[in-house]
Order: C-alpha cells, then sequence, then structure tokens
C-alpha cells in the first residue's frame, strides 16, 4: 500500500513538474520579483511611489514585451509610421499601460496566483493563470508568449477573456478611422499628462 | 411542324426554369458544385456559442469568407474559415466571434494586425478572442460568486 501511494505520488510530482515548463516558470519569476518589490517594507511609504514603480517597470519590463504590444495594439497603421513615431508610440502606449495597470498590479500584493495552464505552439506560447483576492474571487489571466532568443517575451496580457491588445487595437483603430494618427498620439499625450498630475 | 415547333419552345422553357431552380437551390443552400475557391485557415475558440458554419467572416464589416467548419478541439471550438483569395491575414490578426446587435446573427469578426508575416494557407490563426459570456456573468451578479467565495473560507480553515 505504501509503495503504491508513493509510486502515485512520485507520477503526480513529476506530472506537475512537467507540466509547468519553461514560459511558466519565467513568467512566474517575473510575477514573484514583482510581488517582492511590492512587498518591499522599504518601498512601502507613499513617498517611495516613483521609486517603487520605477523599479516595478524595470522588473516588469524584461518580461514583458512592451514594443511589440505597442505594434500589436497599433495594428495596420503601424507599417505606415516612420521609425521615429514608431518608438514615440511605443513610449506613450507604455506610459498609458503604466497608468491604467500600476494601481491594479499593487493591489494584487498578497493575491495568490496559481499557474494552471500551458501551451506551447511552435514559437508561441499561453500560459493560464488564476488569481484568487483575497475576498476570495478569482480571475483568470493568461499571458500570451513569444520566444525571443532563450526568453519568453510576453505580447499581450487576456484578463477574463478580454484581450488587452485586442481592447486597445479596436479603441485606436476607431479614433484613426475617425480622425487622424497624430490626433490619436494627441490623445494619448494628454491622457498621459492629465491622468499624471493629480498623482505626483 | 406546329406542334413540334411549340413543344420545342416549352422544352426550353422548362429547361431554363429548372436550371433557374437549380442555380436557386444552390445559392440558397450555399453548396459549392465546382470545387471549393478560396484558401482556408483554422483558428480555436474558447467558446463560438451562436455561430453556424455558413456565417460570414469580416473585415471592418466586409465579408471576406466563411466558416466552413466547426469541429471540437480538446476542449476547444475549431472553426475551418474559408477566405476569398485576395485576403491576406497577417500574423498577428485577432479573430473574435461577435454578434450584429444585441441578439443578433453571429459572425467572425477579424481586425488586420501589424506583421509582415502572413499565415499561409492551410494555417492557423493564433490570437482569438472570445466573448464574455453575458447570462455567466448575470449569474454571478445574481447568483453570487458561489464558485470562489466557498473556496475562501474552506482554505482559511484549512491553514
Amino acid at each position: 500500500m505504501k509503495i503504491l501511494l508513493a509510486a502515485l505520488f512520485a507520477v503526480v510530482t513529476l506530472t506537475a513538474t512537467a507540466h509547468a515548463g519553461l514560459p511558466t516558470d519565467q513568467i512566474k519569476a517575473t510575477i514573484d520579483k514583482a510581488q517582492l518589490v511590492l512587498r518591499d517594507p522599504r518601498l512601502k511609504p507613499a513617498a517611495k511611489l516613483a521609486e517603487r514603480r520605477e523599479q516595478l517597470k524595470q522588473v516588469l519590463s524584461g518580461r514583458f514585451n512592451f514594443a511589440e504590444m505597442a505594434k500589436r495594439s497599433l495594428g495596420p497603421a503601424w507599417s505606415r509610421r516612420t521609425a521615429q513615431e514608431q518608438e514615440e508610440f511605443v513610449r506613450l502606449f507604455t506610459e498609458v499601460l503604466e497608468r491604467a495597470y500600476a494601481d491594479i498590479i499593487e493591489s494584487y500584493i498578497e493575491e495568490k496566483i496559481l499557474y494552471m495552464t500551458e501551451k506551447i505552439d511552435g514559437g508561441y506560447a499561453d500560459v493560464g493563470s488564476k488569481i484568487v483576492t483575497n475576498k476570495g474571487e478569482e480571475y483568470t489571466i493568461s499571458y500570451r508568449a513569444q520566444l525571443v532568443g532563450n526568453e519568453w517575451k510576453v505580447y499581450d496580457v487576456v484578463a477574463e477573456n478580454i484581450s488587452l491588445v485586442n481592447n486597445y487595437r479596436s479603441q485606436f483603430n476607431r479614433v484613426i478611422a475617425k480622425t487622424s494618427y497624430e490626433e490619436l498620439v494627441r490623445r494619448l499625450k494628454d491622457k498621459n499628462e492629465f491622468a499624471g498630475a493629480p498623482k505626483k | 411542324m406546329n406542334h413540334t415547333r411549340t413543344d420545342i419552345l416549352v422544352g426550353i422553357f422548362v429547361l431554363v426554369g429548372i436550371t433557374c431552380l437549380g442555380y436557386l437551390a444552390i445559392r440558397l443552400g450555399k453548396l459549392e458544385l465546382f470545387g471549393s475557391q478560396g484558401y482556408v485557415l483554422t483558428a480555436d475558440f474558447a467558446s463560438v456559442a451562436g455561430l453556424k458554419p455558413g456565417d460570414p467572416v469580416e473585415i471592418a464589416g466586409v465579408k471576406v469568407g466563411r466558416v466552413e467548419a466547426m469541429t471540437l478541439a480538446e476542449d476547444k471550438a475549431r472553426l475551418t474559415l474559408r477566405l476569398n483569395d485576395g485576403v491576406k491575414f497577417q500574423e498577428d490578426v485577432i479573430a473574435s466571434v461577435r454578434a450584429r446587435g444585441l441578439i443578433g446573427d453571429k459572425f467572425v469578426l477579424v481586425s488586420p494586425g501589424a506583421s509582415d508575416k502572413i499565415i499561409p494557407p492551410g494555417g492557423k490563426i493564433r490570437e482569438t478572442d472570445s466573448q464574455p459570456d453575458i447570462p455567466d456573468l448575470i449569474g454571478k451578479i445574481v447568483g453570487g460568486d458561489l464558485t470562489s467565495k466557498g473556496d475562501k473560507k474552506d482554505d482559511s480553515q484549512k491553514k
């Protein structure tokens, strides 16, 4: 009986380790690091907010490919822009993401994150995770990643079946179709300045 | 002599009528007689509830193909899309199942991407987006989120 249990245990642990492959490990490592930054008591005070966000950004930017996110979010309009414009757009888009998600990410300090599924298909991977909040609510979040060299870089985050890239792409395309790319850039700049002012 | 002429005319008329009916039947039934045109891509969705084979595939409201088949692949819905020949999909297009109006007909909306790579015929659309299930969301609000609230208590007791 004991042998049977041991064998069963071995099988379970083996499948568990085999199940968590490279993309999940890399994404988990980054998210864990981000949580460490958030939990760091030295960075807790409100005065250290800017420093904390800077560290957070550095941790996340190693794993999350913001340039690719920006490119995918802009869609067909991307190839019509010059290299300089593309660079500016990536910067603006990253700022927008920061403003939109910093508060949300910071509220996830104590949450439990479970990594559920992983699917690799050629150079692409889909890692499914679940966030369990302190109140016991569950949210599914999956990361879409692309293999760049040896690193899996996340290019889309799908929260509760809503893709971040698709959400921004439809918004950006609507603005561009109604007005122009220049107007979109102006609006993004406005948003960053406006949102940035009261927080600092 | 006159009789034969009328007979021939009636014969031609009937033949034309049957051809027209046949054509209509093929068009309305969306059958294909002379082999399929265009090329095929597949896409996996978490859910395609309400979609039927034959429903259109659209970019910005313009039909560029149709849903040819729907099968189940590892708990996901795998759509086979037949697309018109001139249409090219970049590697990062996003396909989503949408409805016209709140309860209207379903269709597959494709939003063009920014990649230089084109998905080859027979390839797969990697990015798909399944709409959140409205009854599911309403259920969570009306009935309460049973799955999660209960778990939390159990967890704390276990610890």
